[in-house]
């Protein structure tokens, strides 16, 4: 049985289960036995016995096929023998697998990423039975504000609901006083990495005073979520009458620790909180968040509101969206019940609205599983997230591509070795399931490493996270787990990539495979293996220039977003924004005063060029108001256009260096002012086109368009004239519609609602740094944020957006770019290298060597060809996709298309060049003698 | 080719190991000597394709095998036909009876006619 063996040998163990094996070894002895008695010899028995047993490799096959159990058996067969290859072709290997981790690890993490981001619950007890609750209104719009009365009779008066919490819709940021020294500790922890990058205005520190961020919620807040404090206590629903005699907020662990360093004395300490005095009665847990996304420096008993703001009525006031609202799902209760109910109330509590405002009008109440996020996100947010999904999916059919053309390279390598054992018996099937499981393994184990990789790059990433933004703005907290869906997801395109890499190469290895059995002809190439090759690398071409195509102009983009001009000079301004503490004290005519105080000393600083109050051009803070020009307020029916106003003294333009194109500026006024306005060139060309806007009037209405906060002052009312026009700015908006600037004169008295815009001789660094004495040296209960107005211009939400755009992009084109490269250059190479033998016939036939390399050069850029022009057309369709982000791009950036159409043809080039020559060198005699 | 050839033996092969085992259980080298046999030399039964066809048969439960003691106290493996198994014989047979005589009026029909 010596060359049974030595076969068993080569293609590892290959019993069948005992039983089997028993069996036809008996078979097989008693056929000898009957040979001998028919009359032949022993070893003529035995020999002839095997003989007609047959081919044992094939039958023992065959009765693979048959036993389900023999199937696991030759799965596992498949598995070591391609483990074994695999180690013996270790440099295809570890290109193959770091081309895949590269593909699967973006994958995994984008996912991972996006699942830990967006699909978080609450941070409670039995988060899956709390939910968010969300008002649609009939234009479809979700609005997740209610009002704080509407809320205590939600909370009050619904049964499926057995808790129901508020928060406060935003984040505020409080002045904390009586906390000891407090300039020394702020320097002490340093900068956050925003703030060292410059792009986060930095928070001047008033001598005795600091800003905390403070989290107002409900006072049920704590018990509803089911959630005990570290130490201490956390403030419950009962307890309303003892807050209000003794005032009590939560620290957080996080910034317990972060600026008090952990003392234990704080619990029980009194502090300050604009103004107002509040005791310290409990530690929440670290990294608590709540419902947030972020752990708040303090948390705020909401019925204490009027303590820090004085004269707020929102707990009063039915109309005042102030709060998101919370519930926890009733034993029992299933939120379609819970929904039904809240709907029911809701229909109520609309009629207690005053008719005219917008909580009386029809909408419908939407129940959703609890999550920080809205469950209905802005279109262009979820198109991003489309976007980045997609990019990485298409570097992983890329990377696949590349194992594949690898592995079509290697092909030819392995004809012997599949040749050989397609005669032994094994059916083309059985060879193809063994490459597949070859190809399978090799991508589950990139999958693994990919794994652990992008979860060890994650976790860095969350931990960096926590230091880039400012401790002023609360801890972001996020939290990656360990997660079967996850793991399963890996697993899942592992899989799939194998597969995908895997199906061509192995179909197209076990074909020729059986021609070079047949002919022992192993140069030969089948022309339908051409043809998988060429769609091989001309898919390969297209995939990867919309992916760089796409990638490029992203940061192009952004890269433009930073040097375009911003029709102001962005260099040489700053802003400074007083924060006066709430409360009695601070009257708005001391206001004014302290803030005229502050122009006039800051205007006398050497450096300083002039000063003006006013809002910065670029910030998000925009006020937009509908036009009509017939002089009545306007309505949807006379509303001619709509613009964006500005609060202004007449030296604004000057200050922040936008010229005046014609007309006259705003005079300086004592008394009324004047109804006369400045109006930008584009807001003119919006509202008369083609016509001289200067004389025109025009009247504004904010109630219907745009949004102000209460109490602001608002041009709504007179009836003005224009009297100049601006050059325009640039503006905050991606597409460009805050350019229509209408200019107001800012009323007397009210300069202490605006910030202080400073124009500075040379860098206003230097500026910056005396300003912060100087509000010190007269009041030491004011704080001043300052900020450069290029640092405004980068803080912007449409700016950063584009940023943070830009860098994914260019990562992931930077991975993609790498595996596009080496692809390319790799399949065309095999390509071209497979006609080694057509070129050295085509030289013995007297073909001069300048011809054959035309030849090749044109054959083998061929499918780059037509893979670049698909390429380009998807392209196209992508960027008109794109043009929501990109900003200041036209829709087909040719620098971009050019640029890497071309590189990739040069790679081809090269591709093709290389192997041609070398097949031209080679002596023809000696390819032709492989025939 | 190598697929079909194996179906066509197949199909014909268990209708002579299932009428083998009717008239009683028999291991498999038993089977391929009765067969050899019975039809005067003839039809040669592949062990390579007999072990194969028992082990589909056995699972599809025409007939059941289990371990006994051969004639000269040999250990060996025995198939006995089973009820099923009794039906699938009918059958297959039935069907075989079909073909044939299908064949037999296509062979015919030249001949008259010529």
């Amino acid at each position: 049985m010596g060359w049974i063996s030595r076969l068993r040998g080569l293609f590892g163990r290959d019993r069948l289960s005992e039983d089997m094996e028993e069996e036809l070894r008996i078979h097989l002895a008693m056929r000898e036995e009957w040979n001998a008695a028919q009359g032949m010899e022993r070893e003529e028995a035995r020999r002839y016995a095997r003989l007609r047993f047959g081919n044992p490799v094939a039958w023992r096959e065959r009765m693979r096929e048959i036993e389900p159990r023999a199937l696991l058996d030759s799965l596992l067969q498949d598995l070591r023998y391609g483990a074994r290859q695999l180690v013996k072709n270790l440099g295809f290997t570890g290109v193959a697998i770091a081309a895949l981790a590269l593909g699967i690890g973006l994958n995994t993490s984008v996912f991972t990423a996006y699942k830990a981001l967006l699909f978080r619950g609450f941070d409670a007890r039995d988060a899956r039975r709390m939910v968010n609750v969300t008002m649609i209104r009939q234009s479809g719009a979700a609005d997740p504000a209610f009002s704080y009365p509407d809320y205590e009779i939600y909370r009050d008066h619904l049964h499926s609901l057995s808790g129901v919490i508020a928060v406060k819709s935003q984040l505020e940021e409080l002045t904390l006083t009586d906390v000891g020294d407090t300039e020394s500790e702020r320097a002490a922890h340093g900068q956050s990495l925003f703030e060292k990058w410059g792009l986060l205005p930095g928070s001047a520190v008033g001598s005795k005073a600091e800003l905390a961020s403070v989290m107002m919620v409900s006072e049920n807040y704590f018990s509803v979520l089911g959630v005990a404090a570290m130490r201490g206590r956390p403030f419950a629903a009962e307890d309303t009458a003892e807050l209000e005699k003794s005032p009590a907020v939560l620290i957080s662990e996080n910034y317990w620790q972060r600026r008090f360093g952990g003392d234990p004395s704080m619990l029980g300490r009194a502090i300050r909180l604009n103004g107002a005095a509040f005791t310290i009665i409990g530690i929440t847990p670290h990294d608590f968040v709540g419902t947030e996304v972020g752990a708040p420096d303090f948390w705020f008993p909401m019925g204490l509101t009027g303590l820090v703001h004085p004269g707020d009525d929102a707990l009063h006031n039915r109309e005042e969206q102030c709060c998101r609202i919370f519930g926890r799902l009733a034993p029992g209760a299933s939120m379609q019940e819970a929904q039904a109910e809240m709907n029911l109330l809701a229909e109520h509590l609309r009629s207690l609205h005053d008719p005219k405002q917008e909580l009386s009008k029809p909408a419908r109440l939407e129940l959703t599983p609890g999550s920080p996020f809205p469950n209905k996100f802005p279109p262009s947010l979820r198109f991003a997230i489309l976007l980045i999904m997609t990019a990485a999916g298409m570097v992983l059919v890329i990377a696949c591509a590349n194992v594949a053309g690898l592995q079509l390279a290697r092909a030819t390598a392995r004809q012997n070795e599949l040749g050989m054992r397609l005669s032994l018996g094994a059916s083309r099937g059985r060879l193809i399931r063994q490459l597949l499981t070859e190809s399978a393994l090799l991508s589950l184990l990139a999958g693994a490493l990919s794994f652990i990789s992008s979860w060890v790059i994650l976790m860095g990433l969350a931990r960096m996270a926590e230091d880039i933004v400012p401790p002023d703005m609360g801890t972001f907290v996020v939290h990656l787990r360990p997660d079967l869906e996850i793991f399963a997801y890996v697993l899942g395109i592992s899989l799939l990539a194998g597969v995908l890499f895997g199906l061509a190469p192995a179909l197209e290895s076990s074909r020729s495979a059986l021609a070079a059995a047949f002919k022992a002809n192993l140069a030969h190439s089948p022309a339908r293996g051409k043809r998988i090759r060429d769609v091989l690398v001309g898919a390969q071409v297209a995939v990867s220039l919309v992916l760089l195509i796409g990638g490029s102009m992203l940061v192009r983009s952004s890269l433009r977003a930073l040097k375009m001009d911003t029709g102001y000079d962005d260099k040489h301004g700053m802003s400074l924004t007083l924060r006066f503490p709430d409360g009695p004290d601070y009257s708005p005519e001391r206001r004014e005063a302290l803030a005229q105080t502050a122009a006039r000393r800051i205007a006398a600083l050497p450096g300083v060029a002039a000063v003006t109050f006013g809002r910065a051009p670029d910030t998000d803070n925009i006020r937009g108001a509908a036009v009509s020009l017939d002089g009545q307020q306007p309505t949807p029916r006379n509303t001619r256009g709509y613009v964006y106003y500005t609060y202004v003294q007449p030296n604004y333009f000057e200050t922040v260096g936008i010229p005046l194109l014609f007309g006259q500026g705003l005079r300086q006024q004592a008394g009324q002012t004047e109804p006369n306005v400045i109006v930008s060139e584009s807001a003119a060309r919006q509202l008369w086109p083609g016509q001289n806007p200067i004389g025109r009037r025009l009247r504004m209405g904010t109630d219907r368009f745009g949004w102000h906060p209460t109490g602001e002052i608002v041009p709504d009312g007179p009836v003005y004239e224009v009297i100049g026009v601006a050059r325009e700015t640039r503006g905050v908006l991606l597409d460009g519609s805050d350019s229509d600037q209408v200019y107001v004169p800012l009323p007397q008295g009210h300069a202490h609602d605006f910030s202080l815009l400073i124009r500075t001789r040379n860098d206003p660094g230097a500026v910056r740094s005396a300003t912060r004495p100087l509000i010190a040296g007269i009041d030491g209960n004011l704080v001043a944020s300052t900020a450069t107005l290029e640092e405004m211009l980068h803080e912007t939400s449409a700016f950063l957006a584009s940023s943070v755009c830009a860098a994914i992009a260019l990562t992931i084109g930077m991975f993609g770019l790498v595996l596009a490269a080496m692809g390319i250059y790799s399949t065309v190479s095999y390509a071209v290298a497979t006609r080694t033998r057509e070129v050295g016939i085509r030289i013995a036939l007297g073909a001069s060597k300048i011809d054959i390399l035309r030849l090749m050069l044109r054959e083998g850029t061929r499918p780059v060809a037509v893979g670049l022009l698909v390429g380009l057309v998807l392209a196209v369709g992508d960027s008109y996709l794109l043009r929501g982000v990109l900003y200041g791009l036209g829709a087909i950036d040719g620098v971009s298309f050019a640029g890497v159409a071309l590189l990739f043809a040069a790679i081809a080039l090269i591709a093709t060049y290389v192997p041609s020559r070398r097949a031209m060198r080679v002596d023809p005699a000696v390819t032709l003698r492989y025939e | 080719m190598k697929k079909a050839k194996n179906d066509q033996l197949q199909g014909s092969l268990a209708l002579l190991v299932l009428k083998t085992l009717e008239q009683g259980p028999l291991h498999g080298w038993g089977i391929t000597l009765h067969i050899q046999s019975i039809s005067n030399e003839v039809l040669r039964v592949e062990e390579g394709s007999l072990y194969p066809a028992l082990y589909r048969m056995e699972r599809e439960r025409w007939i059941a095998g289990e371990w006994g003691v051969s004639e000269n106290n040999r250990r060996a493996r025995f198939y006995r036909l089973t009820a099923q198994g009794r039906k699938q014989l009918a059958r297959e047979r039935e069907s075989w009876q079909k073909i044939a005589g299908a064949v037999a009026l296509v062979l015919a029909h030249g001949e008259a006619a010529g």
